[in-house]
């Protein structure tokens, strides 16, 4: 387990079964109000002109509002406005449908098939899109529709130059997407298994790449409609058409605006609008599948439910206690990740907490710290933190200001992965900075800048590279720096995530030799997680073994070591190679190593 | 190759493309603008010297025997001198004159509105995705509905509320026509008055789309570690907001302005149309209107340049917020 938020699926993961289901949008009120919207503007166009009259006849009536013989008045010339609207928006549908459909093949053929070939043939196509994209498209429209004269100007030149101009954005998210999934380990083993290529697009990528391939369709008809409005507004539009472009056109040069005739110009805008609306209020329904991320839903953020034990006091040696923890998941069913755990740490001690992916020590060390997100809830138990100025800190009653100030000041963490835990975009100096800006704002700038450099110094990172991007750094040094900054503010306890576990294991040693020296030195307390029971053996004072959110056994190193209780310590123990390759048996089992 | 390199050589090809298609388009249609143009000339009195036809015949295309290569080095020489010949609509101007008058106006209008409108949306996506899970969230729909507004249509409710009804703002325009241009107080007063609706029309129609993209990226940032760290690290809430997430989230938002770009360049022509204001839309569609062939041809490779321009800068922008791309080989 690497994170304890949420647990995302990818759509764009799953194979065969379920991928019809998965393809089609979660229902939502979003999604609702689109489909109607859309449904309701389409009929109005496909039926609508069955039941209005000719929307060219001319009467002597001109501009009058709306009323019960014109439900939306007359135009300048007495044509019935709504008339004109339905064979208007019928005009536009068909337009937007067609340059849709053109330029969604447009956008799968330069994108799709440039990325899966790869080669000069991705570099051709791509270099293609993006020359095509950043040439503004109305301009070279306009353009071009003003050298085609008039009455050769039919409604396919117009969807054909439309879609030439439109088609390149897409393509360009088509092209990510596909290089991504061309990596993927089934469309890797059905190119080496001979599958002819036409098939493996056809079979393995296209059903992957459909949500984007509807999504960047819906877009296309929005903006081709768009397009169109625009180029049959300024008179370019395709010659004896009728869409909403065109009325507005009218409109626009029958003096509607002046002579106030809103009910003229003031209905087509609005079906495009809304039109447009449906159309990504679609689009939004199609982007949650493709990055559930955006499922919108859970509040951030809600502990109050905590039934906080009174916590028990009095131990002087300790600095932390955590008494009868409990960790709950809410999803349906609940899961509960962490259940009843009660630990103590001692000064300056390093305690151990092991287990298999998913036992839950994540999630505990997430509640120390109340970093959990929700569905998390803590639901029962105590964290008290024992100050050296002789106050406990009761952390899961503190209000937020107070937590925030407790939390790197009191007890910092280190977590796993840290290529991923540094900003990438500023350089670590500002992250070190950051900290002693927000806790220790009377530093002053030459104070902070030797503070960090003492601290890098101290993990052994020379101190030019604080001016460092987090991607310019190996694992190894990045874990360093994480150490270091873990370090700032001098805490008391500091809980550290498998710190080495990406690491390879001289790089993991000398980490390791470090924060041993590092507590030696300033005598913070460690809580230390990590799978690999043998390396606790060998740093830890005291371990605890968790199960299923439980610990199943906790005792000092030595005991475990020499009289492991529990059946699962004991398994636990065998299952793993130690560093030192002393203990253990690499011949038992094939040791399930976390990588992440 | 050096990331600022590459991207300087993408848009000489970019800029190659855009002049070769502007020699290309006139010369793949049906009919013989150079005729045209030159009729036109003569109704107005205009010289019809050799020089002015050879001007013509290279930008639209001679019809004779001369090499099409010959003719294309021909024109990149003029396109070179900014020698686009004689706009007939505009007669007797010179291209490159009507152009000149008319392209402040709209980098002033398009580039500020622009710029207001990126920083709006930027700035309330980051806040919209950073409080995910509260009435904000209601925004987000409501913001669709902006965006798939027509801007003409926009720009015509605009002008009908505000103009016609309130009398808030001038209809048309893009300054008091009583007054002298120049770099009085009065006159830049009169433009700013009459840029307002223009503006606002291009503001509201382009925020939506900034602020969703920058609201989705600003959601994913900030489930990332380095968010969790932050909260670890007891910064506050703003500052995680802002120089974690936010400054992470804005990345894909600035990578993608040249496709809102085209967006706004394409609205704006059609906004300056309905305001009659006196930028380079409006004299592209008088062109296109009155076959002013040259003119058209001037200035659509003038928005282009400005657009690959602008893109430039941003790609330029990018390397410096993202040290990372500079990294890459």
């Amino acid at each position: 387990m690497t994170n304890p938020g949420p647990v995302t699926k990818t759509i764009v993961d799953k194979r065969a079964g379920g991928r019809w289901r998965a393809v089609l949008p979660a229902w939502s009120p979003k999604l609702g109000i689109g489909l109607g919207l859309v449904v309701l503007i389409a009929l109005f166009g496909l039926l609508g002109p069955l039941f209005t009259g000719d929307p060219s006849a001319v009467r002597d009536i001109g501009l009058t509002s709306p009323s019960g013989d014109h439900l939306l008045g007359t135009t300048q010339t007495g044509q019935d406005v709504l008339a004109q609207l339905t064979h208007a928006t019928r005009g536009s549908l068909q337009i937007g449908l067609l340059v849709g459909v053109l330029a969604t093949v447009l956008s799968a053929i330069f994108g799709i098939i440039g990325s899966y070939a790869g080669g000069a043939l991705d570099e051709v196509f791509s270099l293609f899109s993006n020359v095509a994209l950043v040439i503004p498209g109305l301009p070279l429209v306009i353009v071009i529709a003003g050298f085609v004269p008039a009455d050769q100007r039919g409604s396919w030149t117009i969807a054909v130059v439309l879609a030439l101009t439109g088609w390149a954005a897409a393509a360009r998210v088509l092209r990510a997407q596909t290089l991504s999934l061309r990596n993927r380990d089934y469309v890797a083993a059905a190119r080496v298994s001979g599958e002819k290529t036409w098939r493996v697009i056809c079979v393995e990528i296209l059903p992957n790449l459909l949500p984007i391939l509807a999504s960047q369709f819906v877009f296309a008809v929005i903006l081709a409609i768009l397009n169109e409005a625009g180029l049959s507004f300024l008179g370019l539009g395709a010659s004896n058409s009728s869409t909403l472009g065109t009325m507005l056109y009218y409109a626009q040069n029958g003096f509607a605006l002046q002579l106030d005739a809103w009910w003229w110009f003031v209905p087509p805008g609005l079906i495009i609008a809304l039109f447009g609306c449906g159309l990504a209020l679609i689009n939004f329904s199609i982007d949650e599948i493709i990055n559930p991320q955006l499922r919108t839903g859970h509040a951030r953020q809600n502990d109050s439910d905590v039934t906080a034990a009174k916590p028990s006091s009095g131990n002087r040696s300790a600095v932390l206690t955590v008494t009868g923890l409990d960790v709950v998941y809410r999803a349906d069913p609940p899961v509960h990740a962490v259940r009843d755990v009660s630990l103590t740490l001692g000064r300056g001690e390093i305690l151990g907490l092991a287990g298999e992916s998913g036992c839950g020590k994540t999630t505990l060390a997430y509640a120390i710290n109340r970093l959990h997100r929700p569905p998390a809830q803590v639901t029962a138990g105590s964290v008290v933190l024992h100050d050296r100025d002789g106050q406990d800190i009761d952390v899961l009653a503190l209000d937020a200001e107070r937590l925030r100030t407790f939390r790197w000041s009191k007890l910092s963490m280190v977590f796993q992965g840290a290529m991923n835990a540094l900003n990438p975009v500023t350089p670590v100096r500002a992250q070190l900075e950051d900290v002693l800006t927000t806790h220790r704002p009377d530093m002053s700038k030459q104070e902070r800048r030797s503070r960090c450099a003492e601290v890098f110094r101290r993990v052994g990172v020379d101190p030019s590279r604080l001016d460092s991007y987090a991607h310019e750094l190996s694992g190894g040094m990045r874990q360093r720096v994480m150490i270091a900054m873990a370090m700032l503010l001098e805490p008391q306890v500091m809980i550290m995530d498998e710190p080495t576990t990406a690491l390879d294991v001289v790089v993991q040693r000398g980490i390791l030799r470090e924060i041993l020296r590092l507590r030696d030195e300033m005598a913070f307390a460690v809580i230390f997680i990590t799978h690999d029971l043998p390396l606790l053996l060998e740093i830890s004072d005291r371990i605890a073994v968790m199960r299923s959110g439980e610990v199943v056994e906790y005792a000092t190193a030595d005991e475990i070591h020499r009289r492991p209780r529990h059946p699962y310590t004991r398994q636990l123990l065998r299952s793993f190679p130690s560093l030192t390759g002393e203990r253990g048996l690499f011949a038992m089992s094939t040791p399930e190593r976390e990588t992440s | 190759m050096n990331y600022y390199v590459r991207k300087l050589l993408f848009y000489v090809v970019a800029l190659w493309t855009a002049v070769t298609l502007n020699f290309l388009i006139p010369r793949l249609m049906p009919g013989n603008p150079v005729d045209i143009l030159m009729a036109k000339l003569q109704v107005r009195g205009g010289s019809v010297d050799p020089a002015a036809r050879r001007a013509y015949e290279l930008l639209l295309g001679t019809g004779g025997d001369e090499s099409l290569l010959s003719q294309y080095f021909a024109y990149l020489g003029n396109m070179l001198t900014g020698d686009f010949g004689v706009s007939v609509s505009v007669f007797p101007a010179e291209v490159s004159e009507v152009i000149a008058s008319s392209l402040p106006w709209t980098i002033v209008l398009v580039g500020l509105a622009t710029l207001l409108s990126f920083l709006l949306g930027i700035a309330l996506g980051a806040i919209v995705g950073w409080k995910r899970g509260t009435w904000l969230d209601t925004l987000v729909p409501a913001t669709t509905v902006l965006a798939a507004v027509p801007y003409f249509w926009l720009a015509l409710i605009l002008a009908a509320v505000f103009a016609t009804t309130l009398g808030w703002f001038p209809l048309s325009g893009g300054y008091d026509v009583t007054l002298t241009p120049g770099w009085n107080a009065e006159f830049i007063g009169s433009a700013v008055y009459h840029g307002i609706l223009p503006a606002l029309t291009i503001v509201v129609s382009s925020v939506g789309g900034w602020l969703l993209g920058m609201r989705n990226m600003t959601v994913s940032a900030a489930s990332e570690d380095y968010v969790l760290t932050a909260r670890a690290k007891g910064l506050r809430d703003s500052r995680i907001m802002i120089r974690y997430a936010a400054r992470n989230a804005v990345l894909p938002s600035v990578a993608g302005f040249a496709i809102s770009l085209g967006f706004v360049v394409s609205g704006s022509i059609i906004t300056e149309q309905v305001f009659s204001y006196p930028g380079i839309g409006s004299k592209l569609l008088q062109a296109v209107q009155n076959n002013d062939y040259a003119l058209m041809q001037g200035i659509f490779l003038v928005i282009t340049v400005a657009v690959l321009a602008a893109n430039l800068a941003v790609d330029l922008l990018y390397g410096l917020i993202d040290a990372r791309t500079r990294a890459r080989v």
